[in-house]
């Protein structure tokens, strides 16, 4: 359990350590990238509580998901639409909807320890 | 099964930690603030203006230069080429230049005459300096020692004697000539001289500036040298 959390704290300190900076045209490209990343995230911690947790989907996802989104993002720059908007749209609406999942099936699990 | 679960999510929040510090470091980073006062704003803004003025009297002249192309085209289009070619010639120093300006004297400093210290020739650094000084208050035609400084005359060093266009000038005393669009000018260049701390650095090479008052008439030698061009060809006859 705590070994992910480990990995977040690691993975912070290592890049505010570091202080890497990246050109200021690209901040849109991380940004996405950390909203798709977030997304898959999600998405695995609710299919490995549904049981439906799959390693090649969950690991194929998060990198397909990123390069999609920054894909979609380099278009859009491209062909002057601001097509990373869709992108936001579709990681957002499907990271509430994780979310939510996520959370009845916490409360759900809660409830039945407590019943029992 | 679990345990590579719990690596996968480790590794996988590993990269979204790194890559939302790196998002954080890019959002904080300062941005160069603008600690110019009004001052500085308006000394850059009165810049500006000149440079707008320039651009503007320059787009008058090659308007002026069309009209009369377009004036000429029918009667003679060979006598507005020529004239233009006497211009051109004017402009770099290819003719001789008759018109307002003034003319400076370079003399060994007092100092060095009373303690009867050698009179050494003006350094390249020190003439490079003058000139650019003069051509940054606006000058149309220069002439050093005789030599006419065009846009290609190199000035230096040859065997320790300077050099202009490859003749070397004379230790001091010898006269610069500057000329000027016009008498104005010559006096605003006049009075930028004297404001000017070139003397200064006149002064620590043991020389002396004597700047000469504006002139409504100056005469300029021309370039007497050949122009050498390696870049542009002539277009053979026949072809356009």
């Amino acid at each position: 359990m705590w070994l992910p959390l480990l990995g977040l704290i690691l993975g912070i300190s290592l890049g505010l350590l570091t202080e890497i900076q990246i050109p200021e045209i690209y901040e849109s490209y991380l940004s996405i990238a950390v909203l798709a990343a977030l997304d898959t995230l999600f998405g695995g911690i609710r299919a490995h509580l549904q049981h439906v947790y799959d390693d090649k989907v969950f690991v194929s996802g998060f990198f397909f998901n990123i390069g999609l989104a920054a894909a979609l993002a380099f278009l859009g720059v491209h062909l002057g639409i601001d097509l990373y908007l869709a992108a936001i749209f579709a990681f957002g609406v499907r990271l509430f909807q994780n979310i939510a999942v996520i959370r009845r099936i916490m409360l759900t699990k809660w409830s039945e320890r407590k019943n029992q | 099964m679990k345990k590579t679960v719990y690596i996968r999510f480790t590794i996988i929040l590993l990269i979204i930690g790194f890559m939302l510090s790196v998002q954080y470091n890019t959002v904080q980073d300062p941005k160069t603030r603008d600690t110019r006062d009004i001052w500085a704003i308006r000394q850059e803004l009165s810049v500006e203006t000149e440079t707008h003025s320039e651009l503007l009297s320059e787009v008058y002249m090659l308007d002026q230069t069309i009209l009369k192309y377009e004036n000429m085209v029918n009667e003679s289009a060979e006598f507005a080429l020529k004239d233009t070619v006497e211009q051109l010639k004017e402009d770099i120093g290819l003719d001789e230049y008759t018109g307002p300006g003034l003319t400076i004297k370079v003399e060994p400093s007092l100092e060095s005459i009373a303690l009867g210290q050698p009179v050494e020739g003006i350094s390249p650094d020190l003439l490079i300096r003058l000139i650019n000084e003069i051509n940054r208050f606006k000058a149309k035609d220069i002439e050093v020692d005789g030599k006419r400084i065009i846009y290609s005359s190199p000035i230096r060093d040859v065997n320790g004697k300077t050099t202009v266009n490859n003749i070397s000038v004379r230790n001091a005393p010898f006269t610069i000539k500057i000329g000027t669009s016009t008498f104005e000018d010559a006096q605003k260049m006049y009075n930028q001289l004297e404001a000017s701390t070139i003397g200064d650095d006149f002064y620590i090479d043991n020389l002396k500036l004597k700047i000469g008052e504006p002139e409504h008439k100056i005469t300029i030698s021309a370039f007497d040298q050949t122009i050498n061009n390696r870049f542009l060809k002539e277009v053979p006859e026949g072809e356009s």
